[in-house]
């Protein structure tokens, strides 16, 4: 077995009665990018110290390469944390923080100057050695983090929202940075973060977590084009989320909308009342009286000017609101308020969620609306 | 006063009244830079008065008298180092505010690491009480010590000793304000990231813990030193006798006794110790943070308060 192997089973913290991560099951395969995406106090950083150590599991299990190793204390687990506020150590300079965790290991002097030397030019840190932290930009102090964690070659290195402190451009740039030093050194990552940006553009898999819980699993594409729930749907990307209901039908169903019926390829675990989602970009907007399956007449309520594209607000002939993409490419007509289109949705991109007894219809509608905005 | 910024607008005439800015909310507050300028020449003024009085040539405590240093060094055995009994008050004092120092300084950073990791149950309370000897009456609290080791604690009995313990109880609230104010700064990440990287527990406080906490540590140390040395009630309370009498008790008995202007020559030394001891706690404070991003050391200790839950 190849090491940065980590399987969590059952895992599950209690804060009093506070229920912080409620049963989690994971398997993440050596050298893989794993991304833990969700909105604040979902869990994610708490399983992630569980796994660093700094947390005690209520129960569970925390495997490494198949050891047990919830009860070992965090200095002895071969796993390296980068901080979301970095916690560099102030009184030392940038090479003493990058060669701290050396100390501990048996490596002789050269061998870490040699090491410390490599990382830092690995991360583009060559000519900071002698300065102190307190000097660095915020950028800076991020890629001393990474070194400081990248030194010691650990299987796995945890990440802690570590670009959430920087601005847009800085964390597009290190974005692929990361990216190519987890293929470079062919180290588990495991990426926590509340930006959907992120997790998309960087990860082989996205666990969208809430309340404790996985939500979805799954490599991102998938996530984004087939999102087994409203919240899944929601929390990447935009999406329009329409009450239905679905009927079973050939390979697919029928989605009942109003008056109106709908294709959709895909198959529900589960006919009856629910969600159908779509994504704004898939939503053709086509002149008034167009004619096929999947086609609804609507009227455009609000156009907004988006730069690239126009996001275009088209009231249904059932009254519900749908959000269209629009590309801003010269050939696509320009709408305005007021204009009678037909709306194709269509059937290979008009999803029907499955429908969890849990989740209340008018929570759904909710989390519609402020995706919307 | 009777100008309303409006009809001044209105009339368009710039509303300048040099030096009162009720009526300009623009212009300087010159008239509060007066009263703070005002308020430290009159807190100075007996002060200066005294050390001035400490180089007369005559032997008025009352009235300024030529220039000398006589009362300092001069071989009567009335001046500072001429009386032994003045200069073994100027030892016992510094003796009991080095042992304070070196005592109060290590429990109170102790309590106040201990006090800002405790949560839960009973920590609210914890809280209060070790900051309590802050507020306290001081007479109360030297009357409280008295008791307890005239009565209680005779083994110890008052002395050196309860002298010591009696600095050590009041002045470790200090230290504990000033430690967990730079906690609050150095922040929990950094210890998790020295254990995460592989320091064994006694590892990371040598060598990140303590470290971060130097500044906190060397201010404690000074202020700590000028607390104890300053201070007459618990002293007084707790000596046993003429060789346990620290500076502030021989000048209160000297004062009424035999005044002299050497008793003004003391109090200008321990105002020269205090007062260094006091520039040496910020120096060295200033000195160790440098560089980072923060305000001043005063701001820092008071964000304790906005800053104590982590």
């Amino acid at each position: 077995m190849s090491e940065g192997d980590i399987r969590l089973e059952g895992l599950v913290k209690n804060y009093g009665d506070v229920v912080a991560v409620d049963g989690i099951d994971l398997h993440i395969p050596s050298g893989e990018f794993f991304t833990m995406l969700g909105p604040s106090g979902c869990g994610k950083t708490t399983t992630l110290r569980m796994i660093a150590g700094f947390e005690r599991p209520t129960e569970g299990e925390i495997l490494l390469d198949g050891v047990d190793m919830s009860s070992t204390p965090p200095h002895k687990r071969r796993v390296n944390t980068v901080f979301q506020n970095y916690a560099l150590f102030t009184h030392m300079t940038v090479a003493e923080n990058v060669g701290f965790g050396l100390r501990y290991q048996k490596v002789s002097k050269d061998e870490a100057k040699r090491r410390v030397d490599a990382v830092m030019e690995m991360v583009q840190i060559s000519e900071l050695g002698e300065r102190r932290t307190s000097e660095l930009s915020g950028g800076q102090q991020q890629r001393v983090a990474l070194a400081r964690a990248l030194v010691l070659e650990a299987p796995v290195l945890l990440l802690d929202e570590p670009l959430g402190a920087l601005d847009a451009r800085l964390r597009l740039d290190l974005q692929v940075e990361l990216k190519r030093i987890q293929e470079q050194l062919e180290v588990t990552f495991i990426y926590v973060t509340h930006d959907q940006d992120e997790a998309l553009t960087m990860s082989d898999r996205v666990a969208v977590m809430k309340g404790g819980k996985i939500e979805q699993c799954d490599v991102p594409q998938k996530l984004y084009e087939e999102p087994n729930t409203a919240f899944v749907a929601n929390f990447l990307g935009s999406a329009n989320l329409l009450s239905v209901e679905a009927r079973a039908a050939g390979a697919g169903c029928d989605v009942i909308l109003g008056n109106f019926t709908l294709k959709s390829e895909s198959k529900p675990e589960q006919a009856g009342v629910g969600t159908a989602m779509i994504r704004p970009e898939y939503v053709k907007l086509e002149p008034q009286g167009s004619e096929g399956e999947n086609r609804i007449p609507g009227m455009v309520e609000e156009v907004v000017y988006m730069g690239f594209h126009q996001d275009v607000r088209v009231r249904l002939a059932n009254g519900d609101l749908i959000r269209a993409d629009v590309p801003n490419d010269g050939d696509s007509p320009e709408y305005e308020q007021g204009n009678a289109v037909a709306v194709h949705l269509r059937a290979a991109n008009l999803r029907v969620l499955d429908n969890y007894p849990d989740q209340a219809a008018d929570e759904t509608v909710e989390d519609a609306d402020t995706a919307a905005v | 006063m009777s100008a309303v910024p409006t009809e001044q607008a209105a009339t368009s005439k710039p509303a300048q009244r040099p030096g009162f800015s009720l009526g300009n909310p623009w212009s300087k507050p010159r008239w509060l830079t007066g009263v703070t300028w005002v308020y430290i020449l009159w807190s100075l003024l007996p002060v200066l008065l005294a050390i001035r009085v400490a180089f007369n040539e005559g032997r008025s405590r009352t009235a300024i008298d030529g220039w000398s240093l006589k009362w300092f060094f001069g071989d009567n055995s009335f001046s500072v180092f001429g009386d032994p009994a003045l200069q073994d008050a100027l030892t016992h004092s510094l003796l009991l505010a080095g042992l304070a120092m070196l005592i109060a300084t290590p429990l109170g950073i102790m309590l106040a690491i201990g006090l800002q990791r405790w949560r839960g149950r009973g920590s609210g309370p914890a809280n209060v009480v070790a900051l309590l000897p802050l507020v306290t009456p001081e007479l109360v609290f030297a009357v409280g010590l008295f008791l307890l080791f005239t009565t209680l604690l005779t083994t110890i009995g008052l002395g050196t000793t309860a002298q010591v313990i009696g600095h050590v109880t009041f002045s470790m609230s200090f230290v504990v304000v000033i430690v967990r104010g730079r906690l609050v700064t150095v922040g929990p990440d950094v210890e998790e990231a020295a254990a995460d990287l592989g320091a064994p527990p006694l590892a990371v406080i040598w060598r990140v813990l303590l470290p971060l906490l130097a500044p906190a540590i060397a201010a404690s140390l000074l202020i700590v030193f000028a607390l104890s040395i300053d201070d007459f009630v618990v002293s007084q309370y707790l000596a046993s006798g003429a060789d346990t009498a620290t500076v502030p008790m021989r000048i209160y008995a000297q004062a009424r006794a035999a005044p002299l202007p050497s008793l003004n020559a003391l109090a200008t030394l321990m105002l020269l110790f205090t007062l260094l001891a006091l520039v040496l706690a910020y120096v060295v404070f200033r000195f160790m943070t440098r560089g980072e991003k923060r305000g001043s050391a005063i701001e820092q200790i008071a964000s304790i308060d906005s800053g104590g839950g982590r």
